[in-house]
């Protein structure tokens, strides 16, 4: 393109964007969201948004944990192949935390004044330990959040023995030795070794800490074997980088493909909006192209300048996209420390983005390109018979006006095609999206459907168990309460151990949700999550042989539960399945409240009642953890709907340019200027309907899947996905349409009451 | 300037030959004006489409100052209308979005112009057909007969050798039709070479030479007196000519 067309060019772009400002608007906005969305999400699928891969690097983390009775051969762990070198080990004693009538379990583990080299904690806020602090403790910053803990405030803490001490918060530090409170307790708070020895001075009640830094992270399960193998019956347990950032990473994955498909899906209903934009412009101005080609345009300038022009709206919705998106994974997901994107996928979203606008743009515009440079033919849409929905409308005695917009509906085939799939796919993945959130509704409703029938469990700590479950029996909100023990599983090849989890027994099993198979019902029947299943490659029927709580047990895996924990890596059994030792006494009693009562409310007068003996704990819905999901829905939603609204703005302006001439006729048939806009009305409407109604209906068939397929394969497992009940779909289509009408009927009724233009167009 | 040989067109509709030119040959001089009249349908319009490249010969040739055009391609035409040819049409065609002022620049642009020379030229222009005011409106602000002053202004921005109208004062009333007139009649008496299609015998009385068309065949060809410059006249003049 020489200078003297670009300026020429330039002027028309300038006139163009001027006259539709808020087309272009609508279309840049669009773009944005979907390009925030994608980069959203390919954040949280790189991990960027994980805090534990930068904690981890920043504190020189060690991949193993092993928590010992008493201090382990620290010389012969350093020895094992793989192990580069050893943190610890360091005394930690369990204390309560008391603030403000609320008991929180600590672990206080002893810290020098000099930060060690391996597992440095990560000081945030205040200051590290100094050789005076005799009274400081520096706590993890997670577990500061949570109890609202500051620099400077109390920390008093109840050793086991029943003495209290008060300590003083000097420092807020971050760390990769464990997960974030309260996914992960106790919460950690590190003091000066004699301030523990203070505090505990009896060793028994407390225990050895050691950390293992590796060469090569991915040799983490031979240092743990070799490490069982080593230190044996000393080992309380143990934990590893991997588990540590699962915990960190929780939903982050979940968020991330939620983002991906609804940024994907959007992306082509961003690609069919363009086109359809874009086409519908070359349409409207085939009278103003063919202008410019008697002027001198040539085929391939005006495809430049179309391409130009509405390619510059999307990279503009790119640009303004990427930095939203920066901007969201910085500020939005704040108190994570995020790595930003690694650029090869930041630049394959913008170039994949580019390139999906661009060949959309392309399209019409090279059909822009042939308009014939004879202004004065017009355009007119191809004319013909009534269809055969006409004519029926006809039959049935319709009003004349829905007639000839249902007429007019379909004078252009491919455009009204292309504005039906334009507003199906965006209503299409807002469905899916209503599907997630009455899915995360049902979690809140029926918890019991998730495997959270009991809304508390009740560790008897400091009492006998007996006493512990007789005081939950007799509060008069708890309707069952089940005896429960967790141990360690070890799989066939005894490479990785799972929780088995058993709850109830085998002829009063703990109601966890049976979605396939049956309930247990026998010694040595089990049921499993999906995850499990996957783990072992098993089916129910299958008989397992695997090692549970140090008891070689063969199980026989009779039915599938959803499981929410874990990565639904968990088997759940009876307790008469478990050796004597696991069970007696019970670990833990899970309490299963009456309907409508407040597990709070329960969990303090339990607690009021043992005098604050027992330890109480609330089961985490895995909803209130998802919550963010529905700050997305909304905000994809709202991304969704303005590409329903240029779609429909296309097919407005399309239908009103098409018709335009024709209103002289009606109106000299006789319809009055009401008709006249209820014929327009009609004709975009129709397209607005059948969009929206298969959309719904496309999403309501499939959101249930969907949700199950993402269970499947986070080993929750199929059977938790919802689709939005009968009445919010009638709600939200009749919204969209409601919407869509009155979007149309504005520009119908100023049309239908102007005077008839009699230039031709 | 223009000489075609036995130039035809022939529409295909509906696989049905329809011709709507048959074997036309045309010259016309430079500086001439030359009026094609017809009735509806006699292919007057095909032959201006064709004479501007807007329309491809189905066979025949057209040549343009001296060089054989039917043989372009549809870009090449593009580049030759931008430096010689300017169109006037009946539904003036002027693109709504942008003002007046920058539907006149445009083919001045085109053709290569600096900004500021096309923003000298359009000032000429507008103030010689009485639109210095009008500049910055929009096309639908303007009444029929200054949309065709527009239109008129925007055909000579690129100073065409060859001005081409397809009846200009098909969609007028009678008095913005002389006041197109009396400026197509100035700008030919400043030496520029026209070629108008009229179906009306009063409007194609103005030009020097007559072309009848009937059914695509020059049935006619005459010049209206002599072939000469018109002294100096006045809007009266018009006025008198047509009564």
């Amino acid at each position: 393109m020489t200078v003297s067309t670009f300026r020429a060019s330039a002027r028309w772009i300038r006139a163009d964007l001027r006259a539709r400002r808020g087309q272009a608007a609508l279309t840049i906005l669009a773009v944005a969201g979907i390009v925030t969305a994608l980069i959203t999400s390919a954040t949280l699928l790189e991990d960027g948004t994980n805090p534990w891969r930068g904690l981890f690097a920043q504190t020189r983390g060690a991949h193993v944990w092993i928590h010992t009775k008493d201090a382990p051969d620290v010389a012969a762990l350093s020895r094992l192949p793989g192990v580069e070198q050893v943190a610890g080990p360091y005394r930690t004693a369990p204390v309560t935390l008391a603030m403000g009538g609320k008991k929180s379990p600590v672990a206080l583990r002893e810290a020098t004044a000099q930060p060690p080299r391996v597992a440095a904690p990560l000081v945030d806020g205040g200051r590290w330990l100094r050789p005076a602090d005799a009274a400081g403790v520096v706590v993890e910053r997670s577990f500061a959040e949570a109890l609202d803990l500051r620099v400077g405030g109390p920390f008093t803490v109840t050793a086991l023995n029943g003495a209290s001490h008060a300590l003083v918060v000097v420092g807020l530090a971050e760390t990769a030795d464990q997960g974030f409170y309260p996914e992960w307790t106790p919460g950690l708070a590190w003091v000066l070794p004699q301030t523990l020895a203070g505090i505990e001075p009896a060793l028994g009640r407390s225990e050895s800490v050691t950390g293992l830094r590796l060469a090569d992270g991915e040799d983490t399960l031979p240092v743990v074997h070799g490490a069982v193998t080593l230190l044996d019956e000393q080992i309380q347990r143990m934990s590893t980088w991997r588990e540590v950032r699962a915990s960190m990473e929780l939903d982050n994955r979940l968020l991330g493909l939620l983002l991906a498909l609804f940024g994907t899906a959007g992306l082509v209903a961003a690609a069919l909006a363009t086109a359809n934009a874009v086409g519908g412009r070359v349409l409207t101005q085939t009278r103003d192209i063919a202008t410019l080609k008697s002027l001198g345009y040539t085929r391939g300038q005006v495809f430049a300048v179309l391409v130009a022009e509405h390619g510059a709206l999307g990279l503009l919705g790119i640009g303004l996209g990427t930095v939203c998106g920066l901007l969201v994974t910085t500020l939005a997901l704040d108190g994570l420390s995020v790595l930003p994107l690694s650029p090869v996928p930041l630049l394959a979203i913008v170039a994949g983005t580019a390139a999906v606008v661009l060949v959309a743009v392309a399209l019409p515009a090279w059909r822009g390109g042939r308009t014939p440079p004879i202004p004065a033919a017009p355009a007119a849409p191809p004319r013909g018979r009534l269809s055969r929905v006409a004519r029926l409308a006809l039959l049935v005695r319709l009003p004349p006006a829905l007639v000839l917009g249902t007429r007019d509906a379909f004078t252009r085939r491919t455009p009204a095609f292309l504005s039906i799939v334009g507003l199906a796919v965006p209503m299409m993945m807002i469905t899916i999206g209503l599907g997630c959130w009455a899915t995360l509704d049902d979690f809140l409703r029926h918890p019991e459907q998730v495997g959270q029938a009991a809304a508390l469990t009740v560790h008897p700590d400091g009492l006998p168990a007996e006493d512990a479950a007789r005081l939950a029996r007799a509060d008069p909100d708890v309707l069952a309460v089940y005896p429960g023990s967790e141990v360690s599983a070890l799989e066939p090849e005894q490479t990785r151990s799972v929780l088995a989890r058993a709850l109830g027994t085998s002829a009063e099993p703990y109601p966890f949700s049976v979605v396939e198979g049956r309930m247990f019902a026998a010694r040595g029947e089990a049921v499993a999550g999906q995850g499990l299943l996957d783990l072992l490659g098993a089916e129910i029927g299958d008989r397992v042989r695997m090692t549970v709580g140090g008891t070689p047990l063969i199980v026989h895996i009779v039915g599938r539960v959803v499981e929410p924990d874990h990565d639904g890596q968990v088997l759940s059994l009876g307790m008469d399945s478990l050796a004597a030792k696991d069970t007696v006494p019970p670990q833990f009693y899970g309490l299963v409240l009456k309907k409508g009562a407040d597990p709070e409310a329960v969990g303090a007068r339990l607690l009021a009642a043992s005098g604050e003996a027992l330890e109480v704990r609330r089961a985490v819905n895995p909803a209130e953890r998802l919550a963010v999901i529905r700050v997305v829905i909304v905000a994809l939603t709202v991304v969704l709907a303005l590409l329903g609204l240029t779609n429909l703005l296309t097919a407005r302006s399309l239908g009103l340019r098409d018709h335009a001439f024709d209103l002289a006729v009606l109106k000299a048939m006789g319809l009055t200027p009401g008709q006249v806009a209820a014929t327009l009305v009609t004709g975009t409407g129709l397209l607005v309907v059948l969009g929206v109604v298969a959309g719904t209906a496309a999403g309501a068939s499939v959101v249930g899947g969907l949700i199950d397929l993402q269970g499947h394969t986070s080993g929750v497992g199929a059977g938790i996905g919802r689709t939005p009940s009968a009445l919010t779909l009638v709600v939200t289509a009749c919204t969209a349409i409601g919407a869509a009408l009155l979007v149309t009927s504005v520009p119908a009724r100023r049309a239908a009451r102007a005077q008839v233009p009699v230039t031709a167009r | 300037m223009v000489n075609t040989v036995n130039l035809v067109k022939i529409y295909q509709s509906g696989g049905v030959p329809v011709p709507a030119v048959r074997g036309v040959d045309l010259r016309v001089e430079a500086g001439e004006f030359v009026a094609i009249m017809g009735p509806s349908g006699s292919g007057k319009s095909t032959l201006v489409h064709m004479l501007g490249g807007l329309d491809a010969r189905t066979s025949g040739e057209i040549w343009l100052d001296g060089r054989r055009a039917d043989t372009l391609g549809e870009s090449a035409w593009a580049l030759l209308r931008r430096q010689k040819i300017g169109f006037v049409f009946q539904f003036f065609n002027l693109i709504a979005n942008m003002t007046v002022a920058d539907n006149v620049e445009l083919p001045a642009l085109l053709a290569g112009a600096s900004p500021r020379e096309a923003r000298e030229r359009r000032e000429h222009l507008l103030g010689a057909l009485g639109l210095t005011g009008r500049a910055d409106a929009a096309p639908a602000q303007l009444a029929g007969g200054e949309q065709q002053r527009v239109a008129l202004a925007r055909a000579l921005a690129n100073k065409p050798s060859l001005l081409l109208a397809d009846e200009p004062t098909g969609n007028l009333d009678s008095r913005n039709t002389r006041d197109v007139l009396k400026l197509l009649t100035d700008v030919h008496r400043d030496g520029q070479t026209i070629i108008l299609v009229t179906h009306d015998a009063r409007v194609a009385s103005l030009a020097d030479r007559v072309v009848s068309l009937l059914d695509g065949q020059i049935v006619d060809d005459g010049a209206v007196g002599t072939f000469r410059r018109r002294p100096k006249g006045t809007a009266g003049d018009v006025v008198e000519l047509r009564g």
